[in-house]
């Protein structure tokens, strides 16, 4: 089973290529903290390596990153967080459930009804921005209500044209991600602004922030559960249908432990896109919500050279995600072995 | 095995309404808008101009040579990452020594911000002060412009974006090994394939779907590339290392000209769904005969 484990010389190639591309990998992160200590004379006389044998460590620029010198990072810090786990969470939460019922359940949709949508949408958006007066807010989302309606009801009349199946939806689910985020993210604003003049506050507030992300991680969360749950065994789920057990309790109380490892994995990548993510961000926030990576990359236009400061600002960045990852790989190692089937 | 049952409206319909309601409106708002001249500064009243963006868009050589630039950037750096990616996720699962360790360090360029990324390597681009300069004055080469000269800077923007997401191949190749049947690895043993065959006649195919799933991710998501531009060359020396949205960014959101990059946007989406669709098309017979 040379698949498992690795012997003879081969074994020895192999931690040497691991080694070179730890090395590779770890330098740039090592770098990053280690010139966060630095001073400023230390930086300018070129590149030192170690901490007391190289050069002196101070702890200047986290002194002034501490005492909010350099920017609200406190309070960054909390709203990324908070922004990051509940919007994760909630696309990891939705994501699994529609991938579930994309694997087991079929679905049957008619183009035809799918195209209706996007017409009644469309003209019906145009329509009551230019003929009947309204807002764009207004126009949108009657536009969007009664676009929902029609195609619903259209979809039990059996139209010319081809019907769509569970790849299709998927295949639609994932093409929603190739969308260009910089103009989707400037059409969001608009639509916050819009939405803002009716009185719902979504420009730099939890909810509309939360739900960008959500709806921009969905297509990735199903595209990768769909996988995990496709290579489950189908014979568990079988026998308990047998016993009469309800799918939703089929869902929560076997299909879901048993695919932990993949629903851990899709969170950490999701929340890290989340934590990371920069455009939205940059049009949905300004200042209460306004999440790390903004705070950072202001960092570089204001200081360009002031390595030891701007290193500081992306630890800050970087460290949570790193701590995560070593807790939630941790948790998969153990849940990979799927201990239900074997 | 698929069945029918009506919870499947429930389980589908909340990720449903989420992702028509916040990403039907930038569809339809951009579409609207891409057959219109409108911009903010200075403001003017939108106008029907029917394809004119478009054609205008496609005269540009800015366009081809900025659409040339980020697909060199996506085929190199999604292909580095894919058979870096792979070789070390078969080390890894074949427990080489110390591979709980690199399990862990492997992972985190991924959960590090692009930005903060794009802000550590100008420190080590840097051609006076940083480490690779010092690294390469050792070997005769001092002062290379490593973010100033075209070819230069496209290989410090590719080598950042295989650094930082090989963890992504690494992480879905690891738990695609992983549910790899041992009985095929046994039967081959008694055959005895060597490990050279194994990988190519079982490993290889049998990882096919999930390889297809990881290189499109990548390759798509590797178009969108902006922030580790925008930070290290800022899409310099002069337009030689921009990409499509930092292109659409540039009319967008310094020359407010939001016709024109709706327009673009669009063509942007034009130019991934056809790469998208050949790329489906190419490996649909691979995909259909592993499963």
């Amino acid at each position: 089973m040379s698949i498992r484990n690795v012997k003879g010389s081969a074994r020895w190639w192999a931690l040497a290529g691991c080694l070179v591309w730890f090395a590779f990998t770890l330098f740039p992160l090592y770098w990053v903290a280690i010139t966060s200590f630095k001073s400023p004379t230390g930086v300018v006389g070129g590149p030192t390596y170690l901490p007391f044998v190289d050069f002196e460590p101070t702890l200047t620029a986290w002194q002034e990153l501490f005492s909010g010198k350099r920017g609200e990072f406190y309070n960054t810090f909390v709203a990324s967080s908070i922004v990051g786990v509940s919007a994760s969470l909630l696309a990891t939460g939705l994501g699994a459930m529609a991938a579930y019922a994309l694997v087991r359940f079929t679905f049957r949709v008619q183009l035809a009804s799918g195209l209706i949508f996007f017409a009644v949408a469309l003209g019906g958006y145009l329509l009551g921005m230019h003929s009947l007066g309204l807002g764009r807010a207004q126009a949108l989302i009657y536009a969007f209500v009664a676009a929902l309606a029609l195609s619903l009801a259209s979809d039990r009349i059996k139209m010319p044209g081809p019907v769509l199946g569970n790849n299709d939806i998927v295949f639609w689910f994932v093409s929603q991600r190739m969308f260009p985020p910089i103009v989707a993210a400037f059409a969001l604003f608009l639509m916050y602004t819009e939405v803002g003049r009716l009185g719902v506050r979504l420009v730099d507030s939890y909810v509309g922030l939360t739900l960008a992300y959500v709806a921009f991680s969905l297509p990735i969360v199903i595209w990768l559960m769909r996988d995990f749950f496709a290579a489950l065994p189908v014979e568990v789920e079988e026998a308990a249908m047998v016993d009469n057990v309800p799918s939703w309790r089929i869902f929560f109380g076997i299909v879901l432990p048993m695919s932990k490892p993949g629903l851990i994995a899709t969170f950490m990548i999701t929340l890290a896109f989340v934590w990371n993510e920069f455009l939205f961000a940059l049009f949905l926030t300004n200042s209460r919500w306004q999440t790390l990576p903004i705070l950072v990359a202001g960092q570089n236009s204001q200081r360009g050279d002031e390595w030891w400061s701007i290193s500081a600002a992306a630890l800050i960045a970087i460290v949570p995600m790193m701590v995560m990852a070593a807790l939630l790989s941790r948790l998969m190692r153990s849940g990979l072995l799927l201990g239900a089937i074997k | 095995m698929t069945r029918h049952d009506p919870i499947k409206y429930v389980f589908i319909w909340p990720a449903l309404i989420v992702v028509l309601a916040i990403s039907i409106f930038p569809l339809i708002y951009s579409l609207t808008t891409s057959f219109m001249s409108f911009r903010l500064v200075p403001p003017t009243p939108p106008r029907f101009v029917g394809l004119d963006n478009y054609w205008s868009l496609l005269q540009n050589e800015r366009f081809w040579q900025v659409t040339r630039t980020t697909s060199l950037i996506a085929f190199v750096s999604v292909a580095l990452q894919y058979a870096i990616g792979f070789a070390v996720a078969l080390a890894l699962n074949a427990r080489v020594p110390g591979e709980r360790l690199f399990r862990v360090g492997f992972l985190l360029p991924m959960l590090v911000a692009p930005v903060a990324v794009a802000l550590i390597a100008r420190q080590i681009f840097n051609p006076t002060m940083g480490p690779l300069n010092e690294f390469m004055a050792t070997l005769g080469f001092p002062n290379l412009p490593f973010l100033t000269q075209t070819s230069w800077a496209l290989g410090a923007i590719i080598t950042v974006e295989v650094w930082q997401w090989t963890p992504f191949v690494i992480l879905m190749l690891l738990a695609g090994l992983q549910t790899l049947p041992d009985d095929v690895y046994e039967a081959a043993a008694l055959e005895n394939a060597s490990p050279w065959q194994q990988f190519w006649g079982i490993t290889f195919p049998m990882m096919m779907p999930i390889s297809a799933a990881v290189v499109f991710i990548r390759l798509i998501e590797s178009y969108k590339i902006i922030d580790t531009v925008f930070v290290m060359t800022g899409g310099g020396p002069g337009i030689s290392t921009e990409t499509l949205t930092l292109f659409a960014y540039q009319e967008g959101f310094k020359k407010f000209n939001l016709g024109y990059t709706s327009a673009l946007s669009f063509l942007f989406l034009i130019v991934i769904t056809i790469i998208g669709l050949v790329y489906l098309a190419i490996l649909k017979p691979y995909i259909a005969r592993a499963r």
